[in-house]
């Protein structure tokens, strides 16, 4: 019917589309050609940057045996682990919370403390580092999990979340406070399981820019027990730069963990990241 | 109940966030250690400090944290370590960052902690008097920067030693490139990241033609006659096509040492004993037109005024620099002279003689106000140069102004 | 307690934990950035009030002219073409390719997005590099020079820049892709009816659509293109000479360099009022659509 017609219609291939089709087809090679190139590179010892595929020997791990065992990698990637985990679900919690209040109760000063909260958007965090850093020494909190986290959540979450919740109607809250559910539980359990997408959509966010975090991690630990994965590859890049190998084979472990995870998590990666989009 | 134990299980897992994961014994530790180790070597920094500081982690009833810093950004590692609040109780400075720590008040005078025969059988125990105090015990002293050349590509161009003067140098360069067009007669890292490439590619020649980086006050005199004519004898190896045009990507000397394709580089003389691919021999100094002089470090370690337990600390200095650690140091990971009188030197034969023989013509950078950004600046100015944006004078003269109005 | 009154309460309530966090880490940092900028601070002595010495120093201080320049031109480049390059990918996809090869080709451009920055600076660092760099190889098997990418002022910018552009090209693309295939399929039709052809359809009604889209992705893409630091200092540290340093680059060393943290909050006192400044006006040449839902 109408979609096979469509179909039709798609299936106009001018000379133009197809060198676009090239172009497309071009760049998508180079976004992954270089992740390949890593992959294959970890499994040399060469110190020359140039790849040898006769030094290429796939059943040779010496590479990540020696990250895993004599550089603090394992514990940089836990560590980034619980960091962006522990990020994910406190800015979901905390900025649903505060969107929930923003958009469904009323309470005095509301639009104008939002409107604070839209004009932080603006101001990155770089600019703020420097006084929090300071904060965060005299109040011995850096080398804690808690400076790590604690500057991922910011204004952003409640924004989008806000938009998303003009959609969840206000019978329903209302109807649910009739039956007498406590206000506690009209917010677990009704609002919540509502606003599902856009949570997953603000996870995915957060956790993009956790994982991604350099500048704050780097300046605010200092014990290698801290560092998170980031740090311990630029530091593993500073100190074997020479071994492209051994550099390649903690880039490759460092990049991973988010591979798998968004192989399996697609669909959610992709429509979270379209509905920042079109919500925010 | 449901949200209850939410809000109990959220409390929990935030509060043990807090807490981090320090849970430990009576007295702590916190030392700090650059790395030396080479990345084939058979132990890391980290496992050759842990292992040694057992012994002593059990003789004082202590635990030790071993920290190694890398070099690239070791001056900002130190900066918000000794904010936080496990900051390093020993660390261990380099000449460059010693004005402003001591200039703050944060490291203690140990002289108070050391007996008069330990200060005698310290080699270089005076070297850590410094700006009127005896702030750091040297640990690493040594490891000069070496002219080193691959024997086999020199001798094909019909040269049988090492250059020991600059003109040489200059020459022999010229010669290889005639009979090897294919290898790299001079190799300088110009594009290093960090600063502390000075020490191999431009000190040396600044020395050797008889500049001061500073006066006794303190102020800035590299630009002088001197300075320049060893600014322009660098630019000079550019242009006569010794130095490559590339030289500015280059961030590594050694490897491409050890791979055959560089008749001569700088390098540290620790470094070049983990070179057994060529055949090599070295010169230990360079002479220029006033002087002949190479980089040396004087590395130290330190005390922190936020130490809370001095003397466990000084103890820790006076272990981790005791013949027995240290003749370990050198010979599994980092190969230098002794800088304690009862430790054998059972280094390298072919460096058996360099200090008693060239001590005179090795130094090491003045400790004054601003030293690594100025040093920074500089080396970003001689990049320029390198590239051709700026001239060996405004180098000089713009290195100085910026100091002087910016850093001083 | 009135009904009002409760709800009021019940709406501090859900709002306090966000506010207090946002007040604390956001708010009044700015404050203290703003009293540190007007300051001598090294923190290990009290800050001495010098009024605005810093910021006259900074206006003469060729780094930070540099990093400024740097930061402006890394702007002009990045921003413009990933959006672009993703939005000519993304209505590239929607008319022609919704079907599993076009969503594999959407996954395949997102992947450098998932990559931090700190990976993707560590791999392009050895593939540009100008002796034995994989991108060297292949321009000298195209019988092209090699080009000295990280090593000369003229390139080292504009490799992060394609560095960068490479790594957000996915993001955006993921966007847009949405926006389009939520325009409604009726205007396409009835465009067709009155013979519009395929370029015409895309400038009148796709780009007019995603207005709102595109406002976002050129904000987003703003303010993150003035944060970079991650891939200046993994690729090139800033150099060679100051080519490639960056104004955030220029904060961490004053800061954590320099032990200078008055001078490093004046400048990033500095970074923040260009920010807002080409905020505003990118607010009023593409006519944000910031309040219109309020």
């Amino acid at each position: 019917m109408n979609s096979s017609q469509k179909l039709q219609k798609k299936r106009e291939w001018t000379p133009l589309s197809i060198l676009g089709l090239l172009i497309l087809i071009l760049f998508a090679v180079i976004c992954v050609a270089p992740f390949i190139y890593m992959a294959i590179m970890s499994f040399t010892q060469s110190t020359t940057k140039i790849l040898h595929w006769s030094d290429v020997n796939f059943s040779d791990f010496t590479n990540f045996n020696y990250i895993f065992n004599k550089s603090g990698f394992i514990r940089a990637l836990l560590n980034s682990v619980i960091v962006v985990s522990c990020s994910c679900f406190f800015n979901c919690v905390v900025a649903s919370m505060a969107a929930y209040g923003f958009e469904k109760k009323n309470f005095p000063g509301k639009e104008l403390i939002f409107r604070i909260y839209l004009i932080t958007l603006m101001i990155p965090g770089q600019v703020t580092m420097i006084p929090v850093f300071i904060m965060m020494t005299k109040m011995k909190l850096t080398n804690t999990y808690f400076a790590l986290i604690v500057l991922i959540i910011n204004a952003f979450g409640v924004f989008l979340i806000r938009q998303f919740m003009e959609g969840v109607p206000d019978e329903l809250l209302e109807a649910a406070k009739i039956d007498g559910c406590p206000e506690y539980r009209i917010f677990i359990q009704i609002v919540i399981p509502l606003i599902k997408p856009v949570l997953i959509s603000l996870i995915v966010f957060t956790f993009v820019s956790s994982w991604n975090d350099f500048l704050w991690p780097l300046v605010s630990t200092s014990k290698s027990e801290m560092y998170t994965l980031t740090v311990a590859l630029s530091l593993l890049k500073t100190q074997y730069q020479t071994n492209y190998g051994l550099v390649m084979a903690g880039a490759t472990i460092s990049f991973i963990f988010p591979f798998i995870l968004y192989v399996f998590l697609q669909k959610q990666f992709m429509e979270g990241i379209a509905l920042s989009g079109i919500k925010g | 109940m449901n949200k209850k134990r939410i809000c109990i299980a959220a409390s929990a897992l935030a509060l043990g966030l807090m807490s981090g994961v320090s849970a430990s014994a009576a007295e702590t530790i916190n030392f700090w250690f650059p790395t030396f180790a080479s990345a084939d070597g058979e132990v890391t920094d980290e496992e050759f400090w842990n292992g040694v500081m057992e012994k002593f982690e059990e003789e004082n009833d202590c635990e030790v944290n071993v920290t190694i810093v890398p070099w690239d950004n070791y001056e900002e590692k130190y900066m918000t370590g000794t904010m936080a609040t496990d900051g390093p109780d020993v660390g261990y400075l380099y000449m460059e960052m010693f004005y402003d720590y001591i200039d703050n008040g944060m490291l203690t005078d140990i002289d108070s902690y050391f007996t008069d025969e330990q200060k005698e059988n310290y080699i270089y125990y005076d070297l850590g008097n410094l700006l009127g105090g005896q702030y750091a015990l040297p640990v690493v002293v040594g490891n000069p920067r070496i002219l080193v050349a691959n024997m086999d590509i020199l001798n094909e161009a019909g040269i049988t030693e090492v250059p020991k003067t600059l003109d040489e140098l200059v020459e022999a360069c010229e010669k290889i490139k005639e009979s090897n067009p294919d290898v790299a007669p001079f190799m300088q890292d110009w594009g290093n990241a960090h600063y502390g490439s000075l020490n191999e590619i431009y000190w040396p020649f600044f020395w050797s033609e008889g500049g001061q980086i500073v006066d006794d006050e303190g102020n800035l005199t590299i630009d002088s006659a001197e300075g320049l004519a060893a600014t322009e004898f660098i630019y000079s190896l550019k242009e006569k096509g010794i130095l490559d045009d590339t030289c500015t990507a280059c961030d590594d000397t050694i490897e491409p040492f050890k791979n055959g394709e560089v008749a001569m580089t700088f390098m540290a003389s620790s470094n070049a004993l983990r070179v057994d691919t060529v055949n090599w021999d070295y010169s230990a100094v360079l002479s220029g037109s006033k002087d002949a002089q190479t980089f040396v470090a004087a590395d130290c370690l330190v005390m922190f005024d936020t130490c809370e337990n001095k003397d466990l600390a000084a103890k820790l200095m006076a272990y981790a620099t005791s013949a027995e650690v240290m003749s370990q140091f050198h010979k599994q990971v980092s190969e230098q002279p002794p800088i304690t009188l009862d430790e054998e030197y059972e280094g390298d034969e072919r460096f058996a003689t360099l200090f008693t023989e060239y001590g005179d013509n090795f130094k090491s950078l003045p400790v004054f106000k601003s030293a690594s950004s100025m040093y920074d600046q500089l080396f970003k100015n001689l990049q320029m140069m390198m590239l051709d944006q700026k001239t060996p004078q405004e180098v000089l003269t713009e290195t100085t102004e910026y100091y002087n109005s910016n850093l001083s | 307690m009135s009904r009002k009154q409760k709800e009021a309460m019940q709406g501090i309530i859900y709002v306090l934990p966000s506010f207090i966090l946002i007040l604390i880490f956001c708010i009044i940092p700015i404050f203290m950035s703003g009293y540190f900028s007007l300051t001598e601070y090294n923190v290990m002595k009290p800050p001495v009030f010098i009024k605005f010495a810093n910021f006259q120093k900074m206006f003469q201080d060729s780094y930070i002219i540099d990093a400024t320049k740097n930061t402006l031109l890394y702007v002009l480049i990045t921003v413009p073409i990933q959006t672009i390059l993703s939005l000519l990918f993304a209505a590239f996809l929607a008319q022609k390719m919704q079907n599993k090869a076009g969503g594999f080709l959407r996954s395949v451009m997102f992947i450098p997005v998932i990559a931090s920055s700190v990976t993707a600076g560590t791999i392009w660092r050895i593939i540009l590099n100008t002796d034995g760099g994989m991108l060297n190889n292949i321009l000298n098997f195209l019988h092209l020079p090699s080009v000295n990418w990280l090593g000369d002022t003229k390139t080292s910018l504009l490799s992060i820049c394609i560095v960068a552009i490479w790594k957000n090209v996915g993001y955006f693309l993921v966007i847009y892709y949405a926006g389009i295939m939520g325009i409604s399929k009726d205007l396409y039709e009835s465009a067709q009816v009155d013979g519009a052809n395929k370029i015409q359809q895309f400038f009148e009604i796709t780009l007019p659509m995603l207005k709102p889209i595109t406002y976002l992705v050129v904000t987003l893409g703003i303010i993150w293109s003035f944060q970079v630091f991650d891939l200046s200092y993994l690729m090139t540290g800033g150099g060679p000479g100051q080519s490639s340093v960056t104004l955030v680059m220029s904060i961490y060393n004053s800061a954590f360099k320099q032990y200078r943290m008055g001078y490093a909050c004046a400048t990033a006192m500095f970074l923040l009022v260009i920010i807002v400044v080409i905020n505003i006006l990118e607010d009023r040449l593409l006519g944000g659509k910031k309040e219109e839902k309020r």
